[in-house]
C-alpha cells in the first residue's frame, strides 16, 4: 500500500462513487446493454457509473472505445505520463474521484507518487523534471484555455523530447478527461471510506 | 459479434474542419491512433444522428453543441454547428439569445434548462450538482435523456480540446 496523500480535498485513497440517477437494472438490461458493459470495463456491471451510462449503450460503446484506446494503447507516450496528465486535468476540474483513481494508476506504473503530491498541492508548479513540468503545463493550458494553444505550446513539448506521436497521445489523454471528469462530476458523487 | 446499433460512418469531421489532408504528416500521426479517431467520429455520428433514439431533438442537440463550441472558443467547430443549425432553420431570436448568452430570456423553458446545464458543465463542471439534474427533470427530461445530454456536453468538452490540440500541432508543422 502506498503512502497516503491528502491535500486540498484530494486523495490517493480508493473511493467509491454513487449515482444521482436511477441506474440500469441488470435483470432487465437488454443484450446490447450487457454487451457494452462487458466491453467497457472489467467491473462495469457492478459500477454505478457504467450502469448510469448504460442507459444509452451505443454512446457508451463509442466513449469506452475512445477511452480504452487513449489510455491503454501500446507505444507513444508512456502510460504513466498519460496517467499524470489525467490526474492534472482531474485536479484542475476538481474531480476528486477521477484524481484518486488516476493518482493510483500513475503510482502503479511509475512506482512513485512524488509528482502526484505536487499536483494535489499546487498543479501550477508541479513536476519533478523539466519534461514533467512541460506535460503538466500543457495539461493545465489545454484544460483551462483551449483557445490559447498555439505552435509555441507544441514547441515547449518537443523541446522536452516528445515526438509528435507522443504529443498526440498527450492531447488525447487531456481531452478524454475533459469528457470523463464531467460525467463523474455531474451524474453522481464520490463516496469516502468510513474513518 | 453483432452490433445492434448501426453506424454509417461519415467523412472525418476534424480532419476536414482542420484541413488535415490524407498523406500529410499530421494525418499519418493522427491515424496511427485510428481507434481513437474512429471512436471520435463514431460518437459524432451518433450524437447528431437525426434518428438518435431519445427525445432530445436534433435542434436541441445542435444548440448544445454550438453553445459549447462557442464557450470553448473553438471557431471552426462553432462555424460547423452554426451551419447545421441554420440548415435546420433555427429562428433568429433563439440564435441571438444563445450568442448573447441570455439563456433566461429564450422563452423556451426546456431549451433554457438544457443550455443552462451546458454552460455549467462547460465552464465550471464542479458546480453541476444534484439540483442541476432536478432542474432538468422539472422540465420533463427522462433519465435516458439526461444521460445523453451529459454525454453530449462532455463529448463537446473533449472535441473542443482535441480540435485545439490538433490545430496547434498543425500550426507547428512537422518537427525539424
Amino acid at each position: 500500500m502506498s503512502e497516503l496523500i491528502e491535500s486540498n480535498g484530494f486523495t490517493n485513497q480508493v473511493l467509491g462513487w454513487k449515482a444521482w440517477l436511477p441506474t440500469v437494472d441488470l435483470n432487465s438490461a437488454t443484450p446490447e446493454q450487457l454487451a457494452v458493459l462487458e466491453e467497457s470495463h472489467p467491473q462495469a456491471k457492478t459500477s454505478d457509473y457504467y450502469l448510469t451510462l448504460a442507459h444509452h449503450p451505443a454512446i457508451l460503446r463509442q466513449r469506452s472505445q475512445a477511452f480504452n484506446a487513449i489510455m491503454y494503447a501500446p507505444g507513444g507516450l508512456s502510460r504513466a505520463e498519460r496517467e499524470l496528465a489525467s490526474t492534472v486535468v482531474s485536479r484542475i476540474n476538481r474531480c476528486v474521484y477521477c484524481a484518486s483513481v488516476h493518482a493510483q494508476r500513475f503510482e502503479q506504473l511509475a512506482k512513485r507518487n512524488d509528482v502526484i503530491a505536487q499536483v494535489f498541492a499546487d498543479p501550477a508548479t508541479a513536476g519533478t523534471t523539466d519534461r514533467e513540468r512541460a506535460i503538466v503545463r500543457f495539461a493545465i493550458d489545454l484544460t483551462l484555455e483551449p483557445a490559447s494553444l498555439n505552435a509555441g505550446s507544441i514547441s515547449a513539448l518537443r523541446e522536452q523530447g516528445l515526438d509528435d506521436a507522443q504529443v498526440l497521445d498527450l492531447i488525447h489523454a487531456i481531452s478524454i478527461f475533459a469528457w470523463a471528469n464531467r460525467l463523474m462530476l455531474n451524474l453522481g458523487e464520490p463516496v469516502f471510506p468510513e474513518a | 459479434m453483432t452490433l445492434t446499433t448501426e453506424i454509417h460512418p461519415q467523412p472525418d469531421l476534424l480532419d476536414s474542419l482542420l484541413d488535415i489532408a490524407p498523406g500529410s504528416h499530421l494525418h499519418q500521426v493522427r491515424h496511427a491512433r485510428d481507434k481513437v479517431a474512429s471512436a471520435t467520429q463514431g460518437s459524432q455520428d451518433l450524437f447528431f444522428d437525426p434518428a438518435l433514439d431519445n427525445d432530445l431533438s436534433q435542434s436541441e442537440r445542435l444548440c448544445v453543441a454550438y453553445y459549447a463550441a462557442k464557450l470553448g472558443g473553438q471557431t471552426s467547430l462553432t462555424k460547423h454547428y452554426l451551419k447545421q443549425l441554420q440548415a435546420l432553420g433555427i429562428k433568429a431570436p433563439v440564435l441571438a439569445n444563445i450568442d448573447a448568452g441570455t439563456i433566461d430570456t429564450l422563452g423556451d423553458a426546456r431549451l433554457a434548462a438544457i443550455l443552462r446545464f451546458t454552460r455549467t458543465l462547460i465552464e465550471s463542471p464542479v458546480h453541476g450538482d444534484q439540483a442541476a439534474l432536478l432542474a432538468l427533470q422539472h422540465e420533463g427530461l427522462s433519465t435516458a435523456e439526461i444521460v445523453v445530454l451529459a454525454q453530449l456536453i462532455a463529448f463537446m468538452s473533449y472535441q473542443v480540446r482535441l480540435a485545439a490540440g490538433l490545430a496547434a500541432l498543425h500550426s507547428a508543422g512537422a518537427a525539424q
